[in-house]
């Protein structure tokens, strides 16, 4: 098979970019053997995925990967038009294989579990904290008393969901009927006014935790 | 509503009050991972700190980044570089 695909090469190379997109668009024979191909790249990426999150390679994670892979290319073709050519072609690619995969193995591992969307009331549990946190005890106090006071309800259920609950953000964008997005926002919000207190609060140097 | 003990370690203290300006949008960092990994494996540092601030803040951008930064080290047939979001 003659193959469409780049071999090694430069980040960036206009004509492997060309020829993919090319290929993809114009029906026929150069098509189809593209479309083959790509299904092969969006396979391996669903694999690699499902593999990292821990799912053994049984009939399930094979069977999960390929629906992924499916679904990727589908979403991929519809895409096609907005690949501007900043990364290989490939790379592209790659990451619609790895977000339907992810999404889909974070559902399957959750769908039997129960999201508890309560109170907080955080303890500390006797471990050293950050070395330019205050104690411990009074950190969890002043968080507890800002998770209370300067979260609004839907940001407390957010943020104890996704930070202590460790419930994936796509899991919880699912079971609230909104998306990852959304949820991502919430957070940042949150975290933001959670900072604000405890920095006012002489908890947080202004310095510390910058990025 | 129920109020359960939930323990407060250094790990989810750093996930209750980390940085995440400047904002990126989990949309936004699946539109730009592709040429942010290309970046990172041809050897720039810090090519986008937005990306790199969101991938320490998001665990489900940060585990689907790593698949993408592996699979096109391979392809460019380079060494996966440590990165800050592992």
């Amino acid at each position: 098979m003659t193959t469409v695909g780049p071999g090694p090469a430069p980040v960036t190379t206009p004509v492997e970019q060309t020829d993919w997109v090319a290929a993809l668009s114009i029906p026929g024979p150069l098509q189809e053997r593209a479309l083959v191909e790509l299904h092969a790249l969006l396979l391996r990426a669903a694999r690699r995925q499902v593999q990292r999150m821990g799912l053994r390679a049984t009939h399930v994670a094979e069977e999960l990967a390929n629906q992924a892979a499916d679904e990727a290319l589908m979403t991929l073709l519809g895409k096609l038009h907005t690949f501007e050519g900043r990364s290989r072609f490939t790379t592209w690619a790659y990451k619609f294989a790895v977000l339907q995969a992810a999404t889909a193995v974070r559902t399957l591992a959750w769908q039997d579990r129960e999201i508890h969307l309560d109170g907080l009331d955080l303890v500390p549990d006797g471990r050293p904290g950050p070395g330019h946190y205050a104690e411990a005890v009074d950190l969890a106090q002043a968080l507890r008393a800002a998770v209370d006071t300067e979260l609004t309800s839907h940001q407390r259920r957010i943020v104890i969901a996704l930070l202590v609950d460790e419930v994936p953000i796509d899991v919880l964008a699912q079971r609230l009927g909104t998306n990852r997005n959304a949820l991502y926002k919430a957070l940042h919000d949150a975290r933001k006014r959670l900072r604000a207190h405890l920095r006012e609060t002489g908890f947080l140097d202004d310095q510390a935790g910058k990025p | 509503m129920n109020m359960q003990d939930r323990p407060l370690g250094p790990d989810i203290l750093a996930r209750l009050t980390v940085n995440t300006e400047p904002w990126l949008s989990c949309d936004d960092c699946f539109r730009h991972v592709d040429e942010y990994v290309e970046r990172l494996l041809a050897g720039a540092t810090d090519p986008m700190p937005a990306m790199r601030v969101h991938l320490r803040a998001c665990p489900a951008c940060a585990e689907e980044a790593q698949t993408v930064l592996e699979l096109a080290a391979e392809d460019a047939g380079v060494a996966v570089p440590a990165v800050e979001w592992q």
